[in-house]
């Protein structure tokens, strides 16, 4: 084939550069959705709760990932500030993922249960009170804000339909409950949302107000959780080492 | 068909293909540019292509004058 | 040439000429368009970076919080300076190379539009809190549409403008432009394939997640730096730096040789953004190796391009708009050494999650795509109204604000980054962390400020170009209208 026929066609030109440009993402993304150790086996990963979703997507509308990651790396100083480095498998319900870029704040792969929900509360809605050196905004609406739930069974059915296991029929509910157990496969059926989301928003009052149920109790809810599903007692030294 | 893709994709071996396609390529680009002395010598007078237009604008500065008879 | 640039009788005439022969109304709107995105990006930027200064400049407000904020900076900065001057320099290049009009008038104002209603939508639903939350591609699903659509169109008027051209062969610049088309094109479209909760919900969700998820969007991430930041504003070197200098670029070869190693390298090294994370180990070595060969084209590019002035130096003495075009190869010759090297993973270790990153993408931001976008504009705009730049003194004063910005930024950010990374490694004598995070928080502070004012120079470089721009401008409308009694006769009798 000559250069010149390139050169002078436009059309050639475009199909040479769209066949260049795909190998590269080819190779590298294609086979991450079928090698089987890209996501390691793990217990305790299960799907968000409606709260914890409900939480997660204030979270992303804030762009908390602009400052905060969540991906612990496998280092000894992130080791000892954060805790076990993060795995695949921890992040395999996110959509969309929220590992960030950017630290200007601590990551909060592993943020679950290091504070109280009072502290979390405190924080969220004036950090320098509790940390006078601290940069990060104040986010006072979130406690003040009723969150809207209305929408919480359309939200969990278009998060079914990309992959994660909420339930919409007694069967799909059966294999949530041999997969995660009764009690949380309770949680992940779209029949109930409406129902289980105010169940435990009211059960764990996360911001401390009984009365309404608020975007704070949403977003620490959602933070309460984060890298507290795996015990990692569980596991020997090294176990996943091998799907690095 | 996939057992190649994975043979590919497996890291000890793609890193090799990788550089192999690349040098290949690269190196059939560069030999196709120079190999040919005409071919090479057309390519060169593709440079004049921007400045060939009938560009009607006013030169914006005075000062310029001197660098338009370099042109020339 | 000479003739009617020397004639000033024949000037009128010679511009009723070319503006039948081409399309310059499209250019002129997306060129102001660049100007104004700029000044509002920039300015948003400048806010942010004092946000992290001065927290209380948050304001508790939630629509200003740096988080929901620093996308709409991206945003403006990225699709609305960069865009927008990538659409008025591609439409007038490909015009002028091709010496052919704009295929269909009411298409390439539809780019205008679509593009812009776009990014003014961004903007609002950003700080109402409607965002994909991933980076540099936080469109919600629906603008996700409107642009695919806009997209679409700008391929066709390209495609259609370069089929009718009367010149055989496509000039190399074109070839970046088009690339840049394809892979912008794939790129959205990968990126955002979501599942929307209702038809007319804001909210959707992406159909990957974890790690297939991240590593989708930083190959897009950082190709959306690599065509759309890199190659084409590469098609906008290889014309306006030869066209300003006045001499061919340097070597033709070179540039066909710059072309395919670029756009074939470029898409392998997205995962060099997710060394030591979660994705598998083979995936970001081999966006290392990649990113590491990436050097040779892109050098091979700037060489091309600075050695275009060769044997012609003293123009960097007198002309400021040749300034602008040669100091943004020099950065794009520092950043683009500086990211294979951060691309090393053991470099990447302490460079990742810090400010360095950040230094590095405005040196490339700031010192490769904004400097070559103000020179291009600056060659640009007189020629698209056929009058003189109101100012060249003001371009010298934009040209040394910018850079004393761009010096101040990048290195705070070194600072601050390589301070971060070695303060959250550092062990004291027991093994235990000799810092807590907070720590290093308060060390970010003074280069916090050191950067908001290295912004601040920025923008005022950049206030001063729309200053100079605009009265560039009005003295061409001025000159339109004096001349548009005599210029419609013409174009009645022609």
């Amino acid at each position: 084939m000559k250069h010149e026929s390139v050169e002078t066609n436009a059309g050639l030109l475009i199909i040479l550069t769209l066949a260049v440009i795909s190998v590269g993402g080819l190779v590298e993304i294609v086979p991450l959705f079928y090698i089987d150790d890209t996501i390691e086996e793990v217990d305790g990963v299960r799907p968000y709760t409606p709260l914890e979703q409900r939480g997660r997507d204030i979270y992303v509308r804030e762009g908390c990932y602009t400052c905060h990651s969540q991906m612990v790396r496998p280092f000894r100083d992130e080791m000892l500030r954060y805790g076990h480095y993060s795995l695949a498998a921890e992040s395999q319900y996110d959509h969309p993922f929220q590992w960030g870029s950017k630290r200007t704040g601590p990551d909060l792969a592993r943020v679950g249960g290091k504070y109280s929900n009072e502290w979390q509360v405190q924080h969220l809605i004036d950090p320098q009170s509790l940390v006078p050196e601290s940069i990060m905004p104040g986010y006072p609406w979130l406690a003040t804000t009723p969150l809207d739930y209305s929408d919480i069974d359309r939200r969990m059915v278009a998060l079914k339909r990309v992959g994660v296991p909420y339930s919409l029929t007694d069967e799909e509910y059966q294999a949530n409950v041999e997969k995660f157990g009764e009690e949380h496969a309770r949680m992940f059926d779209i029949r109930d949302a409406e129902d289980n989301l105010v169940a435990q928003a009211q059960a764990e009052n996360f911001d401390g107000n009984p009365g309404t149920i608020t975007e704070m109790d949403a977003l620490v809810a959602y933070l309460q959780v984060l890298g507290t599903m795996v015990d990692f007692s569980e596991y020997d030294d090294g176990h996943f080492a091998e799907f690095r | 068909m996939m057992g190649l893709w994975e043979w590919i994709t497996d890291m000890g071996n793609s890193k090799i293909v990788a550089l192999l396609l690349f040098m290949g390529t690269f190196i059939g680009v560069v030999i196709f540019l120079f190999s040919n002395r005409r071919r090479a010598q057309k390519f060169e007078t593709y440079r004049y292509i921007p400045l060939d237009d009938d560009d009607s604008h006013r030169e914006p500065v005075a000062r310029r004058d001197k660098t338009k008879s370099d042109e020339q | 040439m000479s003739q009617a640039a020397t004639t000033a009788g024949a000037a009128p005439a010679a511009s009723v000429a070319t503006s039948e022969q081409y399309n310059y109304a499209i250019i002129k709107r997306f060129a102001v368009a660049a100007v104004l995105w700029g000044v509002f990006g920039m300015a948003a930027g400048v806010w942010i970076a004092s946000q992290l200064a001065f927290p209380f400049l948050n304001f508790d407000i939630a629509q200003i919080t740096f988080g929901r904020f620093r996308p709409v900076h991206t945003t403006a900065v990225i699709f609305g300076f960069g865009g927008n001057a990538l659409f008025a320099t591609s439409y007038y290049v490909v015009q002028r190379t091709c010496q052919a009009r704009l295929w269909s008038d009411s298409m390439a104002s539809f780019t205008f539009y679509g593009w812009n209603l776009a990014l003014i939508l961004g903007v609002i639903t950003y700080m109402m809190g409607i965002t994909q939350g991933r980076e540099y591609a936080e469109f919600n699903w629906q603008i996700d549409l409107i642009i695919l659509v806009v997209w679409v169109a700008y391929f066709m008027v390209y495609l259609m403008t370069l089929l009718r051209r009367n010149q055989p062969h496509i000039y190399v610049a074109n070839w970046f432009f088009m690339a840049f088309i394809l892979a912008t094109a794939l790129l959205h479209i990968f990126n955002n394939i979501q599942v929307p909760v209702g038809l007319f919900h804001p909210h959707s969700y992406s159909i990957f997640s974890g790690v297939q998820d991240a590593m989708t969007q930083w190959w897009y991430g950082h190709n959306a730096v690599g065509f759309f930041l890199t190659a084409a504003f590469l098609g906008m070197m290889y014309y306006f730096v030869p066209k300003q200098a006045g001499r061919p670029i340097y070597s033709y070869k070179l540039s066909i040789i710059h072309f395919w190693a670029l756009v074939f390298l470029y898409m392998w090294v997205g995962a060099h953004h997710l060394h030591w994370t979660a994705l598998p180990d083979w995936v970001s070595t081999l966006a290392a190796t990649f990113s590491i060969l990436l050097l040779l084209p892109s050098w091979g590019g700037m060489i091309n391009g600075i050695m275009t002035l060769s044997g012609a130096w003293d123009k960097l003495r007198t002309d400021p708009i040749m300034l602008f075009l040669i100091t943004a190869l020099a950065f794009y010759g520092m950043s683009t050494f500086e990211g294979p090297m951060m691309s090393l993973k053991s470099v990447n270790a302490l460079s990742h999650y810090t400010d360095w990153t950040v230094g590095h993408v405005h040196s490339g931001a700031l010192g490769w795509v904004a400097m070559i976008s103000f020179g291009s504009l600056y060659h640009l705009i007189p020629r698209l109204w056929n009058v003189n730049l109101y100012s060249l003194k003001l371009v010298y004063v934009h040209f040394f604000l910018a850079t004393i910005g761009i010096v101040l930024y990048i290195t705070a950010m070194w600072v601050a980054g390589i301070g971060q990374g070695l303060m959250l490694r550092a062990f004291d004598q027991y093994g235990n962390l000799a810092y807590t995070f907070t720590e290093s928080v308060v060390f970010l502070h003074k280069p916090y400020v050191v950067r908001a004012i290295g912004g601040g120079f920025f923008l005022a470089g950049m206030l001063i170009m729309a200053f100079n721009i605009a009265m560039t401008v009005r003295s061409g409308i001025k000159a339109e209208a004096r001349e548009a009694q005599a210029a419609s006769a013409e174009a009645r009798t022609a």
